[in-house]
């Protein structure tokens, strides 16, 4: 059987969740899954591949692109090449993947989301996520793929037998590029336009003693707290986090809407979120529109049950 | 210094600009004062600038023409061109350059509404009067806002006036966008409407938004093409008899009327005769309407933009009037004061409706 | 520090609708509006603001049909010296094909830079890979995601990389080198029509495509272009709070915002 070559990804001594999707992909594709990691003591699940190369550097350096073609190069002298190479569509990984399909002249397809067995088709998104192109590569030859995290991962099944373990050492090192630690986000002026993920409530959360209570379940979240225009003018929240066309506009990951009925100002600042999550007592919100994801319901009640669930 | 900062030198510093003004007293904006820092060519602090509503209050009152609102976008022109602009507006600038609506919706769904309707809209170029009507970027997209050009087009129908439409080739009048002060975008909007308005040998245009209405009637230059609000349109439809209430609206109706239809083009009477020609409607009116309406801060890119610190909007003291004077329904005639003063409004339990709201119930 | 920045002009598709036609051969783009990339936005001011503060200046570079010149002007409103067009008839889906491209446009014209900025990633294509496959090809030290520059000396810059759940890193980065800038990096000043036009006094230099094409092809293709499963308004989630909250978990960890 074919080998696939995963470069895993951990971060801060964890072996991402989202390494399971590059596991899974490979599992899909029907081939051997070799997985290259970095010394730690980290857990990984050892029984969803079938061989974990311990490379002995740091995962610092690891994550350094200029390193990973250095340890890819020697697994290609080891191991030979193999079909595919695999890397997580995240911050690093997509960094990581550009980097080495650059360096050895690989195709490479992003961000893929769905594969067709019969055809040999990868799916990836384009045009702000409306279009699919069904893509492969052209030639013959290793090519490199990231994959879309949570798109893949429950292909990735337990195998009979334990993976099997392999070192890799002895590798130069590169220069030209060094990780110097990392940087928390500011506890300073708020920014709501940076937050990955903003909790924003609406005038009908109903007074402003609810906004502790909102305030407490987005620091369980760690999301950041934003709301619509009624909400500061009211006072309940100041303007640096009002959403709309005279506030700000917003592009976090999640924008989980509480309470919000979506007016047409309101809707222009935070549209284009990756994904809108809406809960509103009306089933005809506006703003049920132009969610991803939408829950009829009162907004406080739900906020409280989820401080329930996030504390136990 | 263009011709209207020139005019600034002849200012007496009487202060009636800063009596009149919307922002003064409750936020820093002082019209007198920055008419003073031109006259000495002194910087005007950044922010300030862009409180103005345009209402045009100041300019109606000045003893001395010195037309202040004008100062205020040659103040704003100049920021805009050193690219000094608060970034919703600047939003709204990008999306009005990209998509030619300051929302950034998609210019191919302009025409949406008119393909949704229950009558069939020609395009104008299809018409015999080549009479077009005219939507402002808000109605054309915004849902509220929606059913303003959708009741107006029913209403004309129903009085047999012929009229088109353009649809996606319509492109933002610009009126906001010279008030913010990008000359070179407004030229650019005004230039494509003309020559599409050329295109289709437009010879008449009703406008849904008195904003609309203001520059096309007063900074598009000779047209040769007759432009009127809907609103003048309409009451003279209901003054010769081609409209006719059928049905009465039995509530009290306070007229509030907007900046850019009433103290800058004088059309007053027009909205409030097709008000009084509905049985049973019971017409109040604002202390401060007419010349003295009270601003509902919605123009001169102030639905992009927010003044620094709180302070009570002019919809909220508009409502709060409202009701003390045992008001059902605030009346209005442009989509920008719909959108001010409905959220307030909702709040204490008072509706809010366009004139053509009102007159299509009647209508049957 | 001189730094020539890769611009791209997009499509608008934020807004719009957008049809596959000839059965899946294409894409219809005739009624969308097009304008410069949102990174590329981001990548432009953060290079002019970088040669401001260390006396350098700034070159626009585009791959594209001669509309692409656009991008250009805009970029010059910015604050770059000058702009180059590599005017190109085939319009390749493959980060690979325009990477190369630039590579020979690079060597070719022998063009010096200190840093090349590109945006993290295509509007369009949406791909992220350009900046990093030339790197590589380059054998130049790259960093993506760069949501910060820190420091800047004569031999190496100091940046931060955007990475999830708010974490940054920070890394130093010799140079010359490749960044990919991440959108939020900077505000971008608004640049004025009337300062586009005067842009357009600035000369903008076209050289030919085909003069570049070596090893220039498609490394992967196409099939077929179609629509993701439609989700046609928001999906609903049903059931008690229990089992609604644990399903908003779900999506939360799936989106990479909580663990």
């Amino acid at each position: 059987m074919s080998h696939a070559l995963i470069v895993a990804e951990v971060r801060q001594g964890q072996f991402e969740e989202r390494n399971l999707d590059s596991i899974g992909f490979c599992s899909l594709l029907a081939k051997q899954a070799v997985l290259l990691a970095p010394v730690g003591g980290y857990a990984i699940e050892e029984r969803v591949v079938d061989t974990v190369v311990r490379v002995a550097v740091e995962e610092a350096l690891f994550l350094n692109p200029l390193n990973v073609i250095r340890i890819i190069g020697r697994e290609f002298e080891t191991r030979g090449k193999p079909d595919v190479i695999v890397f997580t569509s995240s911050s690093s990984g997509s960094e990581l993947a550009a980097y080495t399909a650059g360096h050895f002249n690989l195709p490479i397809i992003t961000d893929v989301s769905g594969f067709d067995k019969e055809r040999f088709l990868f799916y990836k998104s384009y045009y702000s996520d409306k279009i699919f192109g069904e893509f492969r590569p052209a030639a013959g030859g290793p090519y490199v793929v990231t994959v879309r995290s949570g798109s893949f991962k429950e292909h990735a099944l337990e195998k009979p037998a334990a993976a099997s373990v392999e070192t890799m050492d002895g590798l130069a090192l590169a220069e030209g590029r060094a990780f110097m630690g990392y940087v928390e986000e500011e506890k300073g002026e708020i920014d709501i336009t940076k937050a990955d993920f903003l909790l924003s409530v609406g005038r009908g959360i109903g007074s402003k003693d609810e906004i502790p209570a909102y305030e407490a379940l987005a620091e369980l979240l760690k999301a950041v707290i934003s709301g619509s225009r009624p909400v500061i003018d009211k006072q309940w929240l100041p303007k640096a986090r009002q959403v709309g066309t005279s506030g700000k506009t917003v592009k976090p990951k999640v924008y989980l809407a509480m309470a919000i009925s979506g007016a047409f100002q309101h809707i222009a600042g935070m549209k284009d979120s990756d994904c809108i999550i809406a809960v509103n007592k009306n089933a005809e919100a506006p703003i049920f529109q132009h969610a991803h994801y939408g829950i009829v319901g009162d907004a406080n009640k739900l906020r409280d049950k989820f401080r329930e669930i996030l504390k136990g | 210094m263009s011709l209207n900062s020139a005019k600034v030198l002849t200012c007496i510093q009487c202060g009636k600009c800063t009596g009149s003004c919307p922002e003064s007293g409750k936020t820093a904006f002082n019209v007198r004062i920055i008419m003073r820092k031109r006259q000495f060519g002194r910087a005007v602090e950044e922010a300030i600038p862009w409180y103005c509503t345009s209402c045009g209050a100041c300019t109606l009152r000045c003893p001395r023409d010195v037309k202040p609102s004008e100062v205020i976008i040659d103040v704003r022109s100049a920021l805009v061109e050193d690219g000094q602009v608060p970034n919703s507006i600047q939003k709204a600038l990008e999306n009005t350059f990209v998509q030619k609506n300051p929302w950034g919706r998609s210019r191919a769904k302009r025409g949406e509404w008119s393909e949704k309707l229950d009558i069939e809209i020609p395009h104008v170029s299809e018409t015999q009067s080549k009479r077009l009507l005219l939507t402002c970027c808000i109605q054309a997209y915004d849902p509220r806002c929606m059913v303003i050009p959708a009741n107006v087009a029913r209403i004309l129908r129903k009085g047999g006036l012929e009229f088109g439409v353009l649809g996606e080739e319509e492109a933002c009048c610009g009126n906001e966008i010279r008030r913010i002060g990008e000359t070179g975008l407004f030229e650019e909007l005004m230039e494509e409407n003309i020559a599409t308005f050329r295109e289709h040998g437009v010879r008449e245009i009703i406008a849904l938004s008195p904003h609309c209405m203001n520059t096309l009637r007063k900074e598009y230059g000779s047209l040769g093409i007759k432009v009127s609000h809907y609103s003048e349109t309409v009451a003279a439809m209901i003054a010769d008899g081609s409209l006719k209430a059928h049905a009465s609206y039995d509530k009290k109706v306070i007229y509030h009327d907007p900046c850019f239809l009433g103290k800058q083009n004088n059309i007053f009477d027009e909205p409030r005769s097709i008000l009084k020609a509905i049985p049973g409607l019971e017409m109040l009116e604002f202390s401060r309407s007419r010349e003295t309406s009270l601003c509902c801060e919605g123009g001169g890119g102030r639905m992009f933009y927010e003044a620094e610190g709180s302070y009570e909007r002019n919809s909220v003291v508009r409502v709060n009037e409202a009701i003390e004077r045992g008001a059902d329904v605030i009346a209005t005639s442009c989509p920008f004061c719909v959108m001010t003063l409905e959220d307030p409004a909702t709040e204490k339990g008072l509706a809010v409706r366009e004139v053509s709201e009102i007159l299509m119930e009647v209508l049957g | 520090m001189n730094i020539l920045v890769f611009t791209k002009r997009v499509p608008a598709t934020q807004e719009e609708e957008i049809r596959v036609v000839d059965d899946g051969k294409k894409v219809d783009l005739s009624k969308v509006p097009f304008k410069l990339n949102d990174w590329d936005n981001y990548a432009v001011e953060e290079a002019v603001r970088l040669a401001e503060k260390t006396g350098g200046s700034v070159s626009a570079v585009s791959m594209g049909d001669a509309e692409s010149d656009e991008v250009l002007r805009r970029a010059i409103a910015m604050g770059a010296s000058d702009g180059f067009l590599i005017e190109a008839g085939i319009d390749r889906q493959d980060p690979n094909a325009r990477a190369t491209l630039a590579l020979n446009f690079l060597r070719k014209e022998a063009l010096p830079f200190d840093a090349i900025f590109t945006g993290v990633q295509a509007e369009d294509d949406q791909f992220g890979s350009m900046g990093g496959i030339l790197a590589g090809k380059l054998g130049l030290p790259y960093a993506s995601m760069v949501i910060g520059i820190d420091a800047f000396e004569k031999e190496h810059v100091i940046v931060r990389r955007e990475l999830e759940g708010g974490l940054q890193e920070r890394v130093k980065v010799s140079l010359p080198c490749v960044l990919a800038i991440q959108s939020g990096i900077n505000e971008p000043r608004y640049v004025s029509i009337m300062g586009i036009r005067k842009a357009s006094k600035v000369e903008r230099k076209v050289f030919k495509a085909a003069e570049y094409q070596e090893g220039v092809q498609n490394m992967i293709e196409v099939e077929r272009w179609t629509y993701p499963p439609t989700r046609g308004g928001a999906t609903m989630i049903q059931g008690d709070a229990d089992s609604i909250c644990k399903e908003l978990l779900g999506i939360l960890k799936e989106k990479g915002v909580f663990q």
